[in-house]
């Protein structure tokens, strides 16, 4: 495996990215300094705190810095800015129901997070730990006591520890409880055939991207339950480094409930060279593709997925791998959820139509186009999701710059 | 790679099946890395070991999938009973609902597993005895009346767990060699791989995959 090598092409992509980011921010097409994203974390902890405390909140220059290098950058940020970002009102927490031990699901949750720990830091006290922990019972079940249909399922408290350590108690809850109706919403069903159909997505992006990579997973027969385990617990069930954890986290909760699917499909792209090295056989290609190495690229990836997400969007894989896009509840909720929150990161993206004969193949991405949009947030919105994201996304800018 | 640095005549596999926190990823861990997993994380979906052991001089790999004991799994684990060789049935012997349920595992095993497939009781946890729920004496009339290999281990101390996994492949070879696991057979669970170079071996790969080779 070249790893060294592939780091090399990487740290050249992304002074050439950000050169581009640079060059396109100063341009002013868009007419306003604020759209350009500081290169230099100070610049970038001030435009957060700004977008933070403008009032409404600015939802989508904040969705644009999560996104692009390096993310919200420190907790401290993040605890202010990921309530905003999932619409939180942090003056109207619903308190503690006091039945929660009654909940169906009680008991395993206690089993679940006591052997948590591996969760926790190293060096926190025992005490500590087990308050957490407490607490971490506590978010899950206030969750559940709240949402009768909602089901738990092993994988959950990987996600509620992650907002447990960085936003504490409540506001973890407060958190939990929107991303579970909306972007956990598919995993929570009493049986997992939405989780399955999510999991559909992942070939046909491969392929997309790499069509003799999908025919060799394929033909080996691996299927897709290696990436189970990343996408139901937003990676944090797989990674060990809480720095990447959080950055991605940063990513999901500032784009559509599908992108970390495609997180997944561009991984195993990423890998693509290890992949099909081993033996067209299910058992070695799971082998490889389930243990994720420790140093992992993350902004490389998170740059990739969301031109991933840009190039081949879910309506076009949906039509293409057969599948029944309404049929997940977590999409089809998400369009209420962007009504309700009045933030539209990805309208622009999905209302994308193909000129020619639709089949838009790797870096085509100027064939795309895009209906006008129809105010400034969505403006913005282009911005959120495009300006951080490389190549394909800055020819999508280009093309939305026509229209204004 | 498949064969890396060994040779080996056979490939079995196994799965380990049970009800979660029996300690079913803690017994596998233990009978590969030979040591103790103490905050060893749920299981999402399936995980996967590999060891090469020995039988009657012979060199075997056991391909060995470890499936997630949470209900809702099922419906994605179930797809890896199939072609499995050998089955670890675990319960732990400190929480009778554990062992209550060994029935719909064995139920799911036998409906989805070939009838040579070799099954196997594994009571975990036997170093706890202070707080033991299930005797010795229940469980093993237990496997002997349906048909089970069956021994009492600790994943946390060893106790047993080679055993029970080398048992298990005794009791496969023991099969192939009196005739009654025939290697032909789809979904025998059992590759037979002859020592040869490395391109007559890829391409025996393909077809025996197939059949062999869940999934």
């Amino acid at each position: 495996m070249s790893l060294s090598s592939k780091k090399g092409k990487i740290r050249g992509k992304k002074k050439g990215l950000s050169k581009r980011k640079g060059s396109t921010g100063s341009s002013g097409s868009h007419g306003s300094a604020d759209l350009k994203i500081p290169t230099d974390k100070k610049h970038k902890a001030k435009a957060i705190q700004e977008a933070i405390r403008s009032d409404p909140p600015d939802i989508a220059n904040l969705r644009r810095l999560a996104i692009s290098d390096g993310g919200l950058l420190r907790d401290d940020l993040r605890r202010k800015a990921w309530p905003k970002l999932m619409n939180v009102n942090v003056f109207e927490i619903p308190p503690k129901p006091a039945n929660i031990k009654a909940h169906r699901d009680y008991r395993q949750v206690v089993l679940d997070v006591e052997r948590s720990m591996r969760r926790f830091p190293t060096n926190m006290k025992e005490e500590q730990r087990l308050r957490l922990q407490d607490q971490l019972v506590d978010i899950i079940l206030r969750v559940l006591v709240r949402h009768p249909e909602l089901h738990y399922y092993q994988g959950y408290h990987d996600i509620c520890v992650t907002f447990l350590l960085v936003v504490g108690e409540d506001l973890a809850f407060a958190i939990m409880d929107k991303l579970s109706e909306y972007h956990l919403r598919d995993f929570m069903d009493e049986s997992m055939d939405r989780t399955r159909h999510i999991l559909g997505y992942l070939m046909p992006i491969v392929g997309k991207a790499h069509p003799e990579l999908r025919e060799f997973l394929e033909r080996s027969d691996v299927g897709t339950i290696f990436a189970l385990s990343w996408l139901i617990t937003w990676y944090g069930h797989v990674l060990t480094d809480i720095r990447h954890i959080v950055r991605l986290y940063d990513f999901f909760l500032a784009c559509h409930p599908l992108m970390p699917i495609y997180l997944a499909a561009q991984i195993v792209l990423y890998r693509s060279e290890d992949i099909l090295r081993v033996d067209c056989e299910m058992t070695m290609v799971h082998h490889t593709l389930s243990r994720l190495p420790e140093d992992l690229p993350f902004e490389h990836l998170v740059s990739r997925a969301g031109d991933l997400f840009i190039q081949y969007p879910p309506s076009m894989l949906a039509k293409e791998a057969e599948l029944e896009f309404l049929s997940s509840t977590t999409i089809s909720c998400y369009e209420d959820f962007e009504m309700a929150t009045n933030q539209k990161p990805d309208t622009v993206l999905r209302r994308r139509r193909r000129f020619g004969n639709g089949t838009a193949q790797n870096g085509d991405v100027k064939t795309v186009q895009l209906r006008k949009p129809t105010n400034l947030a969505l403006k913005f919105a282009v911005w959120a999701i495009s300006a951080s994201l490389g190549a394909a996304a800055l020819a999508v800018v280009n093309v939305v710059n026509e229209w204004f | 790679m498949a064969a890396g640095p060994y040779n080996y005549s056979y490939i079995f596999k196994y799965i380990i099946i049970g009800d979660m926190g029996v300690g079913k990823s803690c017994l596998l861990h233990q009978f590969t890395e030979k040591k103790f997993m103490a905050d060893c994380p749920h299981t999402i979906g399936v995980e996967f070991g590999t060891r090469i052991i020995e039988v009657s001089g012979q060199k075997i790999k056991l391909q060995i999938w470890d499936t997630a004991g949470q209900e809702r799994f099922r419906a994605v684990t179930r797809s890896y009973y199939r072609g499995a060789a050998g089955a670890l049935m675990v319960y732990d012997i400190t929480r009778r609902s554990t062992y209550n349920h060994l029935s719909s595992w064995l139920t799911d095993a036998r409906n989805l597993t070939n009838p040579n497939t070799v099954i196997f009781l594994i009571g975990n946890k036997c170093d706890l005895e202070a707080q033991r729920d299930v005797t010795y004496e229940e469980a093993k009339q237990f496997a002997d009346e349906n048909g089970l290999l069956f021994l009492e281990a600790s994943a946390k101390t060893g106790e047993n767990v080679e055993e029970a996994f080398l048992d298990t492949a005794r009791k496969i070879y023991q099969n192939i060699q009196d005739g009654s696991l025939d290697l032909n057979a789809a979904e025998s669970g059992v590759q037979h791989k002859p020592s040869s170079p490395r391109g007559t071996q890829l391409s025996n790969d393909q077809p025996t995959n197939k059949e062999g080779c869940a999934c």
